[in-house]
């Protein structure tokens, strides 16, 4: 019996930690919180101020100029790379879901001649470097582009156009796979059900199974969208004019070549060019841990 | 043969539909992957082996490795022909297992090596034309470009002699493949029957690969040896490959014998391990006189990339996982703001890199007034040039007498490293939460029972089933800090000369320049992408021992 009692305390005493040590692991904790937000404390900071006193080394502002935000946009010519980038993610999210969402069906739900071989492939396409790639597929679209500009002039185009930015990014092995992996947790008596009902592979795919993935293809649609808002080589690469380059360009023109020395010009558009991705990052928080615990990558 | 097999028609039929509707749903695509995902990595290939700016010009071989790597180029290249000449040696191997105890399965390697002739022939008409393509605006120069002409000239390209003539290997090798596919589904049984055909098919490809790149290696290597002897040099090739691959050879036997197969045998006897070391040393040795032999003739901005870029890996990586863990395992308590603190960790990492290495940049200014500097000032320490300080630190901490070669990472290379640190940790942080989750409390409460607390439970429970989180990180961390590029590119300073250009780097200065050298950038592109996969194997190996999958 005593010794009985004896385990009962020893297993119950960790999980009753000493106060001392759980405020140190708080303070640890905190420690590397602070040092996670500090550089956005100081950016939101320094946006505020004028450029005297971010380089006399002053931390906070003597006053607060919120009109920094509205010089930097201009400056920078904000107007037109985020409309860019807004319209380059649009069409690659649009695509992209109209593109991999019947791919990774097809994979996670149908049979069919050659598919453990094709998936296989499809996996072995992401061990690959970018930078493997990136030339030939630099190569590609230039030619891609004489010829469809040939064929259709000059709305055909596809360097300084949009396809060049879009459709190489439409279909991702890796967006495939993801979508494949919860397709294939539907239960199996759904499509018996549906199939009873009458119901063929696409119209159980628009109305049973998107339905229920909703979570997977936002965590697609958070993905895809980050993936083209953080953009920077490939627009360098194939976008020779301001019409189409998108707002990660925008903002290293600005900080390299044209606010070289305004700082705060520099931190205020900085500031601009993250807030679309924190909103969402607020707004669908869960998805974005859930997504990336679950699959490792931010695609 | 319908009218046979009436009673399943009605299945076939299904079967047919579901066939064609799987394909339809994968056609977009994979007509996307494939173009730029796969077509890509063949085509670089293809550039690689010949003089290419603007357009296509003539064949080079190896020319563009061996300006990267040296003699060592092709010791590479003799390594990989021997290698995909073993895979299809081993590949035959198995289908001859296969076919041992029924001899007419073995029909079935013949569509398979026909298989394997269309899609060499495929490649050889397609590569063959693909450059007259490409060389359309080269051949209409002076002429002015109408879109008649230029379509005219893109399906002339079609007609090319070399064309037509590939086109006609292409044709009977499929045809062949066609009537070789019917009559073994007439005459030989039907079971695995893919499984074979992909057997010999693979087999067939890597015998072929494996012959075309010996075959070039060896010219190649002629051609350069004959090169020198003109010049009066001895050119000393074949006893560098000879010596580099017995080097690694030993190396390698040395490391087999003592990972398992004799190991147990020899523990302990004194001669086992003499061999051991002996075999060992000597493998070192040749590798360590050797190596920077035939690496001499190498690029040495490429060879200083790589530095940089192992040195980048090898200071993150680590950091990154080690904080990501102490983060995990606090986090993981029962304590209040879990979510709070997970938010807040994450946000270096989604938010763009562009916005982020802008502030880095300006953190660690070379400016007395930098936030970097003041707080050096604090310390009583002078104001550092950070991100234009190409010196490596230890030279900077302990003054000259430390030799250039030793003195680390530049202290420019060190923000950026700050920063991928910044920017990964709370991404290991919560890949490693999701890993702890993973285990088991029962666990735990077995361990508290026999009386582990603190750090023994977390040495011998949580360390070990974290196992297979850790190493995925490690991997993934690896490959990352291996491909990086934009942070990079966005806080390099001219004043710190190349102390951060990763190879990365140095591929996009090499195709963005006035007189871009495609040809060369792909061949550093495949030497990155070799890199990145022996470490990965390395990494598999060791893992392999270490990983615990539960």
């Amino acid at each position: 019996m005593a010794e009985r009692v004896q385990q009962i305390e020893v297993m119950q005493a960790p999980a009753r930690r000493p106060g001392r040590g759980r405020a140190l692991g708080y303070l640890v904790l905190a420690a590397g919180g602070l040092l996670a937000v500090l550089p956005f404390l100081w950016m939101l900071s320094w946006s505020l101020m004028t450029n005297v006193e971010v380089t006399v080394g002053r931390v906070l502002p003597a006053q607060v100029h919120w009109s920094n935000y509205l010089t930097a946009w201009d400056k920078a010519n904000f107007s037109q790379f985020m409309w860019n980038s807004s319209r380059i993610t649009a069409i690659t999210v649009c695509g992209l879901l109209m593109f991999c969402v019947p791919a990774a069906y097809a994979f996670a739900r149908m049979r069919f001649w050659g598919r453990n071989v094709l998936f296989a492939i499809m996996l072995a396409t992401l061990m690959i470097p970018d930078i493997v790639t990136l030339i030939p597929n630099f190569l590609t679209i230039v030619w891609i582009n004489r010829l469809s500009q040939s064929l259709f002039g000059p709305a055909g185009a596809w360097m300084n156009n949009w396809p060049s930015l879009t459709i190489p990014f439409m279909a991702s092995a890796f967006t495939i796979f993801l979508l494949r992996q919860f397709f294939s947790q539907i239960p199996d008596e759904l499509w018996d059900a549906a199939r009873i009902d009458g119901a063929g592979h696409l119209r159980f795919l628009l109305r049973v199974v998107v339905p229920l993935s909703r979570p997977a293809i936002m965590t697609v649609v958070i993905f895809s969208f980050i993936g083209s808002w953080n953009a920077l080589l490939w627009p360098l690469l194939v976008i020779q004019t301001d019409e189409w380059r998108p707002v990660a360009f925008g903002l290293t023109k600005f900080v390299q070549a044209d606010a070289g020395d305004e700082f705060h010009l520099q931190m205020a558009a900085s500031v601009i060019m993250i807030l679309p991705i924190l909103l969402l990052y607020f707004v669908a928080q869960k998805q974005f841990t859930v997504g990336i615990a679950t699959t490792g990558t931010r695609g | 043969m319908l009218e046979q097999r009436a009673p399943f028609t009605v299945r076939r039929r299904r079967v047919l539909l579901e066939n064609l509707t799987a394909w339809l749903f994968l056609a977009p695509a994979g007509a996307i992957i494939f173009l730029f995902g796969i077509f890509p990595v063949t085509f670089a290939f293809f550039v690689s082996l010949h003089r290419w700016r603007r357009f296509p010009d003539d064949f080079r071989g190896l020319d563009s490795y061996v300006k990267a790597m040296g003699n060592f180029g092709y010791v590479v290249f003799f390594w990989l022909s021997l290698a995909l000449l073993l895979l299809a040696a081993y590949t035959f191997w198995r289908l001859w297992r296969d076919c041992r105890d029924a001899p007419g399965r073995a029909g079935w390697i013949l569509p398979g090596v026909a298989g394997a002739g269309a899609l060499i022939a495929l490649f050889n008409w397609f590569f063959t034309l693909l450059p007259v393509v490409l060389n359309v605006p080269v051949r209409l120069r002076g002429q002015e470009m109408t879109r008649d002409l230029f379509i005219g000239e893109f399906f002339a390209s079609f007609r090319f002699e070399a064309v037509l003539a590939a086109a006609d290997v292409l044709w009977t090798l499929l045809l062949l493949f066609v009537l070789a596919l019917l009559l073994a589904r007439r005459f030989l049984p039907g079971a695995e029957a893919l499984r074979l055909l992909l057997l010999a098919t693979g087999a067939a490809l890597a015998l072929t690969a494996g012959a075309l790149l010996l075959q070039l290696t060896l010219d190649e290597i002629g051609l350069a040896i004959a090169g020198a002897q003109e010049d009066g040099l001895e050119l000393p090739v074949w006893s560098q490959i000879i010596l580099i691959s017995a080097g690694a050879g030993l190396l390698g036997a040395a490391l087999w014998l003592w990972q398992g197969a004799l190991g147990d045998y020899m523990d302990g006897r004194f001669a086992g391990r003499v061999l051991l070391v002996v075999l060992a040393v000597i493998g070192a040795v040749l590798l360590i006189v050797q190596l920077p032999q035939a690496l001499a003739e190498a690029d040495d901005d490429m060879l200083q990339g790589f530095s940089v870029t192992v040195m980048y890996s090898f200071f993150s990586v680590p950091l990154q996982l080690t904080l990501g863990l102490g983060l995990a395992v606090l986090l993981f308590q029962e304590i209040r703001g879990k979510s709070f603190f997970r938010m807040l960790y994450f946000l270096p990492y989604i938010t763009p890199f562009v916005a982020t290495s802008t502030v880095f940049s300006l953190l660690f200014s070379h400016r007395s007034a930098s936030p970097a500097n003041q707080f050096l000032g604090l310390l009583g320490i002078e104001s550092q040039n950070w991100l234009l300080e190409p010196t490596g630190v230890l030279r900077l901490i302990f003054g000259e007498q430390v030799p250039v070669a030793l003195a680390g990472p530049g202290l420019a290379l060190v923000v950026i490293i700050f920063y991928n640190v910044w920017v990964y940790a709370g991404y290991s942080t919560v890949i490693f939460l999701a890993g702890l989750g993973n285990i088991p409390a029962t666990l735990y409460e077995a361990a508290r029972i026999d009386g582990a607390t603190g750090w023994k439970q977390f040495r011998h429970v949580t360390l070990p089933l974290l196992s297979p989180t850790t190493f995925f990180l490690i991997l993934i961390a690896t490959i990352g800090t291996f491909q990086a590029f934009t942070q990079i590119f966005l806080m390099r300073r001219p004043g710190a000369f190349k102390a951060v250009d990763t190879i990365n780097i140095y591929i996009y200065e090499e195709i963005q320049s006035g007189n871009p050298n495609y040809a060369y950038g792909s061949a550093m592109a495949f030497v990155l992408f070799a890199v990145i996969l022996v470490l990965t194997l390395i990494q598999n190996r060791i893992a392999g021992r270490r990983v615990f999958y539960g």
